[in-house]
């Protein structure tokens, strides 16, 4: 019987050059006590020895286009590439460096699409789409030199109106769980993005967090209340600027009703940057 | 407000090389038949993106 041996979320922009430009000094700091508690998550996950890891992160109309924008989206396929942009935003451009291939874990990936689309979630699929920092950001700086798990990358649209419910992306989680449940593997999952940043993704918002949102946020998380989390609106989670906790409420399904550790948290103004560890042991 | 057209429009002008050429060189050309109302598109010609987020466009884009 498989298990899921490892749950944490973090977020993932993870460029300390960016963010000193973006906050000082200060900004840099605090984004590299954010990885350097993201890298100790990494050797955690690897004690493990695990056969998969599935990340749960949103694109940012990178991968997909108004030609479709999948509420969730399952990578499937033998390998992924890294996103090649030739304009790539300041914090893309920190994947310059990584492998441009990674192996995916394609059975486990195929079991949660054709498990996901018997089960009811009406999911889609992608053969092709690459994976941005939202994914390798979190997932080099877990792994740093050492050979990378095998990923079963899942998007979930963050923030295109109108995103999938948070109650509905727990229910995903709590399928993903199911899944591996039926397996014979040890699986990893994260999930990457905020905490609190671009509330109502208005420019003029740009540089407020919502300390008192990710606080509430953090001790449901910790107190193991999973209840009041399911009965998010997205509305709420707009007003906050907590849209990726979409991707957060998928693991959260995936572990409830394990209580989660708050590995780091920092304030930067402009986005709060948390990472964050559940105990699935 | 038309929210596919202003989007798309962020779209193109992010990924598409060779139509931000032309939105340079030739801004109404570029937005000519586009669904644009009369704000958006006026957004749009004084690049005033604080404006555009404003009329619905997603920053992201």
């Amino acid at each position: 019987m498989g298990k899921i041996v490892f749950a944490a979320a973090m977020s993932h922009v993870l460029d300390p050059d960016y963010y000193q430009a973006a906050c000082g000094l200060s900004g840099r700091r605090k984004v590299e006590a954010c990885m350097a508690e993201i890298g100790k998550l990494g050797d955690t996950l690897l004690a493990h020895r695990p056969d998969a890891l599935i990340v749960v992160a949103d694109d940012h109309l990178n991968a997909f286009s108004f030609n479709a924008v999948p509420a969730i989206c399952v990578r499937i396929g033998r390998d992924v590439n890294r996103m090649i942009q030739d304009e790539a935003e300041a914090f893309d451009k920190v994947l310059d460096g990584m492998p441009e291939r990674y192996a995916l874990h394609e059975e486990l990936a195929n079991r949660i699409l054709e498990d996901g689309l018997g089960a009811g979630f009406d999911l889609a699929l992608s053969w092709e789409a690459p994976i941005d920092h939202a994914f390798l950001s979190p997932v080099m700086t877990m792994h740093g030199a050492r050979p990378v798990t095998p990923l079963v990358p899942i998007w979930i649209n963050c923030f295109v109106a109108p995103q999938p419910t948070p109650a509905r992306c727990f229910a995903f989680g709590q399928h993903l769980a199911r899944v591996v449940a039926r397996s014979p593997w040890n699986v990893g999952i994260i999930a990457t993005g905020g905490l609190s940043h671009f509330p109502e993704l208005l420019l003029p918002r740009v540089g407020e967090s919502d300390v008192v949102f990710d606080q509430k946020l953090l001790r449901w998380l910790t107190e193991g209340e999973h209840e009041p989390l399911r009965s998010l609106t997205p509305g709420e989670l707009d007003k906050a600027g907590e849209h990726e906790f979409l991707n957060w409420m998928a693991l959260i399904g995936a572990v409830t009703p394990a209580r989660a550790d708050v590995r780091y948290f920092g304030e930067l103004g402009r986005i709060n940057l948390a990472a964050v560890e559940w105990r699935v042991g | 407000m038309s929210r596919y057209a202003v989007n798309s429009l962020l779209y193109r002008l992010k990924k598409d090389r060779v139509f931000r050429t032309r939105f340079n060189v030739d801004p109404e050309g570029a937005l000519a038949g586009l669904d644009l109302t009369d704000a958006e598109r006026a957004a749009f010609l004084a690049r005033d993106m604080q404006r555009i987020n404003a009329l619905g466009g997603y920053p992201i884009s």
